[in-house]
């Protein structure tokens, strides 16, 4: 038949396996294989320098561990019954992870090098092997000698305690040049948590002249924090000496025949006790820790859940309100904006034609329009076309401002917040045909003829004159002053015809170019409103898009709210349930023979 | 002006500054005093680790350990006062108990602080301190120049200490100087008889470790009882001693098994006991062993056996140690601690006129060439500034690590005369120049080159 405990320790496991901890499950099985092994280890720990390995070497009367003034042992070594000694090393066949879940490679090693190997190579070396054939460990005892704890190479340390959770009994090693150290209370109660037969083995005892008086303080310092432990002071030295000569009264000054027979009596003899109380150690560790959270959780429910959605849905209407409020702002800095942009693009259209006109005045000022007036159209068809193309551009530049400002106070980000296009596509259809100012020509019969009637005064004139000093009217000198006249009403008539060009010719291009400017900026404004028209309807689509969206969330955060309540009940009743079988394990852990803890529900 | 100079002047001008305020003023000319006594040096560990032992053996009397501070200063007259509590100073006895002495401070419930003042040689240029055991790092380093801390073998504990000590700014600027003794070297090694030798390897061991090297300047394996016993073995004592070994060597060994067999029933001598029980107390089962085989070996006057003792128990090297690494540095150690205690007055009392001061203060902390140079060797040490090995240890034994005198930092073992040493000095004033000047070495080389050549330079003139 089973042995209790193995029920209540494949239960335990059972209850970790459903509470989802692996780790804890892994831990567990390890102890049940472990208790399960007829073998049973025993620890030996302590402070460095406290003459640990003589001591497994005086236990057994051989020189197994190898022992010396600096720190020697640098992994756990196990020493068990073999028929013939030998030795082997087992390290990691993959570096690193941890000690229990990775392959390992075992290799033999003559016996009296597997200290020096090992900590040749102890980055990877995980523990050392030692089979002595010796009558103490023929139950299948085994003793486990450990790096000392506390050195400055903390990895020694931890493969002291990865051990310790191995081990069925533990030796503390104290030497009696002292009494126990703050340092080593400290690790005698870890030890007890892990496990809880713990003999407290006071060595070195043949040095020190005063160590009944060392036990006495150690055994005072014990039951003063609660330590239910064995105290009993050896040396090996003396143990080892007698062996050598056979000397039976120093093998009883050496104290070790008392070490024996408690390590006989207490725990090769009492190996089911040791087996319920480590169990019952492990398991109530297990529990509690499978107990917390679950504790935690179910009181953690009634509040912490619910705060959660009732604040989602409190943000969700506090977003819809900030939705509302924003909106107005964006409608308004669309609409300012716009008027804005409308009147600054007008008055730069105006601007830039009045800038036309006036280079058009400066040059018929001067300038003949009979001559070149095809190079004088082309050129005002460019500037009016490049103000128009200056002044659009600029439309739409702001235009795109707008969007980014109206965007801008826009109550949330999205990618399209901004409109891909905003422009109108029927634009810039060319103004009319600038017309030709009506254009005189002065031909020369019309040339022949002024001169002819400028010429008639001036003969007539000045053969008036010269008829009075006794000349023929039509003389040299009337002549002369005749063609005089002639060419200069010629000059003047021309002239004159220059100025009624030169003034048509403005007149033409002032109305053109008004023509330009009312058509054009009727397009502006067209396209600005367009504009305006267009975001407006973007902003509104996404603002209702945004406020569906919000509004649903809000819903369901509500929903959620009413939903949670159902579900936390049903969590809560199985989460008692769940809680409830556990402390009844508990108290069959503890029937076991654990500590007294108290653990309810 | 050299740094002791400065420093002398920084504390009168803080006198100066604070002559109205009567807590500054005796602050100030508590540390004035300080100034000028010998290196104070402060004997820290565990509880019965054996400091008390240690420095017994240092001041070469017996003194019956007590539970408070104890200074040890040297004077012409034997004489004691207990500090208590605010109040005076009062004189108490020196007894003996047995072959102790005993400060009578029995009728003081609470002391914080005894003095005893005692005709010694070798208190000539120390003052030691015994501290007790839970004392932090604070009460052992509030007073004390320079530490000399006790510890088997190097444990987390011991190294937690010894950081915490070195925890103030102005202490990593220039940290305090340490020597870390693996005392009772004698059961480190199980109480074998070449015990000693193998606790000596352990300490040269933990000198490269490079957890303990940046903390402390050096590590020495000392034997506590066997130094105490080097420097106060007594006539009837040897003679008992003597009549041990003149025993067999294998019967005496048998006997010297245990502890509770050398003062047991079955001795083969007619030996008192009380007389066995007294030896083993004064000399530990180990010292017996130990002394019973020197006489064996020919050691068989006191002279010569004293004289063995104090070399084999580590107590010379304890001594040579204490000599470089303290007293040879004294001038700094002092300027370091007056300058931590115008820290604490300037932070705790600031005031306007003051200012000066403080950036003084900052300026020789960081310029002062003597903390330039231990800051060198704490860096290199700890690894933090790396050099090419053979520079490295020049570097360190010029700038000072080894011994401040000049034949020592020029790495002479013999009595070099003053050209030789000129020569040598040049030489490496050269190199290290060039050194400074290696434009294609990494910058902390170059500044560690730097401070060489300064130390170098500094060397000069001694020469002409």
């Amino acid at each position: 038949m089973a042995p209790p405990w193995l029920d209540v320790l494949d239960e335990t496991i059972g209850a970790c396996v459903t509470h989802r901890r692996p780790d804890l499950e892994a831990r567990l099985r390890e102890k049940r294989a472990q208790q399960l092994d007829p073998k049973l280890r025993v620890l030996v720990v302590g402070e460095s320098k406290q003459g640990k390995s003589q001591l497994v070497n005086a236990l057994l009367n051989a020189p197994v561990c190898a022992v010396g003034d600096d720190i020697t042992t640098t992994v756990p070594t196990f020493v068990q019954h073999a028929d013939t000694p030998s030795a082997a090393l087992v390290r990691n066949a993959s570096a690193g992870g941890s000690i229990f879940h990775t392959p390992t490679e075992r290799i033999a090693v003559p016996i009296d090098q597997v200290t020096k190997q090992a900590s040749a190579q102890s980055k990877h070396v995980v523990r050392a092997e030692i089979g002595i054939p010796r009558a103490l460990l023929d139950s299948g005892l085994v003793l486990i000698d450990t790096p000392g704890v506390g050195d400055t190479r903390s990895a020694h340390t931890a493969s002291t305690f990865a051990t310790l959770m191995q081990a069925d009994a533990v030796l503390l090693v104290s030497d009696a040049t002292g009494e126990l150290t703050s340092a080593e209370m400290t690790l005698l109660k870890k030890v007890m948590e892990a496990c809880p037969n713990v003999t407290v083995v006071v060595t070195k005892i043949d040095l020190v002249p005063s160590w009944r008086a060392v036990v006495e303080r150690n055994r005072a310092l014990l039951a003063r924090a609660g330590v239910p432990a064995k105290l009993i002071p050896v040396s090996s030295a003396l143990r080892l000496r007698a062996a050598k000569t056979g000397d039976q009264r120093l093998n009883a000054e050496s104290g070790f025949p008392d070490l024996l027979a408690c390590v006989q009596r207490d725990i090769v003899a009492s190996a089911d006790l040791l087996a319920r109380r480590a169990v019952a150690v492990v398991a109530s560790s297990a529990i509690t820790q499978l107990v917390t959270p679950l504790r935690e959780e179910l009181t953690a429910h009634d509040s912490s859940h619910t705060v959660a959605t009732i604040s989602t849905l409190q943000e969700a209407q506090r977003r819809v309100d900030e939705l509302r409020r924003r909106s107005a702002r964006w409608q308004n800095v669309l609409n300012d904006e716009m008027a804005d942009l409308i009147s600054d693009v007008e008055y730069d259209l105006r601007d830039r034609t009045r800038k036309i006109l006036r280079e058009v005045d400066k040059t018929y000022d001067e300038a003949d329009p009979a001559i070149g007036w095809d190079k004088f159209e082309q050129w005002l068809e460019d500037n009016l076309n490049e103000a128009a193309t200056t002044n659009f551009a600029w439309l739409m530049e702001r235009a795109e401002w707008v969007a980014a400002k109206v965007a801008r106070n826009f109550p949330v980000y999205r990618e399209d917040l901004i409109p891909g296009s905003v422009l109108p596509d029927d634009l810039l259809e060319p103004a009319s045909k600038l017309e030709k100012p009506k254009i005189e020509p002065f031909s020369v019969p019309q040339k022949l003829f002024t001169g002819l009637r400028g010429s008639y005064g001036g003969v007539l004139m000045f053969g008036l004159v010269t008829s009075l000093a006794g000349m023929p009217l039509i003389n040299v000198i009337s002549l002369g002053a005749g063609a005089l006249f002639g060419g200069k009403s010629i000059l003047d008539e021309s002239d004159q015809r220059l100025k009624r060009r030169q003034a048509a010719a403005k007149a033409a291009a002032q109305r053109h170019v008004d023509d330009f400017f009312m058509k054009f900026s009727k397009d502006v404004r067209d396209s600005g409103r367009h504009i305006q028209r267009t975001l407006r309807n973007h902003f509104s689509t996404l603002a209702e898009e945004l406020q569906e969206t919000l509004l649903e969330s809000a819903r369901s955060a509500k929903r959620a709210v009413q939903d949670d309540q159902t579900e936390r009940e049903r969590r809560m009743r199985e989460g008692r349930k769940e809680l409830d079988k556990l402390v009844t394990l508990y108290k069959r852990v503890q029937a076991l023979g654990g500590p007294a803890m108290e653990l309810t529900a | 002006m050299t740094l002791d100079r400065v420093v002398w002047s920084m504390l009168q001008e803080a006198m100066a500054v604070y002559r109205d305020s009567p807590r500054a003023t005796a602050w100030l000319r508590s540390h004035a005093e300080r100034y000028t006594e010998p290196v104070r040096i402060a004997v820290a560990g565990r509880s019965r680790i054996g400091k008390s032992t240690v420095v017994n053996a240092l001041i070469g009397d017996e003194f019956t350990p007590q539970s408070s501070f104890v200074w040890y200063r040297g004077a012409t007259e034997p004489r004691a006062h207990v500090f208590s509590g605010p109040g005076r100073p009062h004189e108490v006895t020196i007894g003996r108990r047995g072959s102790r002495n005993h400060v009578e401070t029995g009728q003081v419930d609470r002391a914080d602080r005894v003095v005893v003042e005692w005709p010694a040689r070798s208190l000539r240029d120390v003052v030691l301190f015994d501290t007790p055991a839970e004392a932090t790092p604070e009460q052992v380093l509030g007073d004390a120049d320079a530490l000399l801390y006790l510890m088997r073998h190097v444990q987390d504990e011991d190294l937690r200490f010894l950081r915490s000590a070195n925890d103030h700014p102005i202490a990593r600027n220039a940290a305090v100087h340490t020597v870390a003794v693996l005392a009772r070297a004698d059961e480190i090694g199980a109480g074998r008889i070449d015990a000693l030798s193998s606790a000596k390897q352990i300490a040269r061991r933990y000198r490269r470790d490079v957890a303990v090297q940046p903390l402390c300047q050096n590590v020495v394996s000392v034997a506590g009882l066997l130094a105490v016993a080097a420097r106060t073995v007594r006539e009837d004592e040897f003679a008992a001693l003597r009549v041990l070994s003149s025993l067999g060597r294998e019967e005496l060994e048998d006997h010297l098994l245990s502890a509770d067999r050398f003062v047991g029933e079955q001795f083969p001598l007619t030996m008192e006991p009380a007389v066995r029980q007294a030896l083993l107390e004064r000399f530990g089962i180990f010292g017996v062993r130990l002394i019973t085989a020197l006489i064996r070996q020919g050691f068989d006057s006191q002279v010569k056996l004293t004289g063995q003792l104090v070399q084999r128990s580590g107590l010379g090297e304890l001594r040579d140690s204490i000599a470089i690494h303290f007293t040879e540095r004294r001038e700094v150690l002092k300027a370091r601690s007056a300058l931590l205690a115008l820290d604490v007055l300037l932070r705790v009392e600031p005031r306007q006129q003051a200012r000066k001061l403080v950036t003084d203060l900052e300026r020789v902390v960081a310029s002062a060439h003597d903390f330039r140079e231990l800051r060198l060797v704490a860096a290199l040490q700890s690894g933090r500034t790396k050099l090419p090995a053979d520079l490295q240890g020049e570097a360190l034994r010029l700038v000072g690590a080894e011994g401040t005198a000049p034949a020592v930092r020029l790495g002479f073992e013999y009595e070099a005369d003053a050209g030789e040493l000129r020569e040598a000095l040049l030489d490496a004033l050269v190199r290290w120049q060039a050194q400074a000047l290696d434009v294609h070495a990494p910058n902390d080389h170059r500044r560690a080159a730097q401070v060489v050549v300064r130390t170098c330079e500094g060397l000069l003139p001694r020469f002409g």
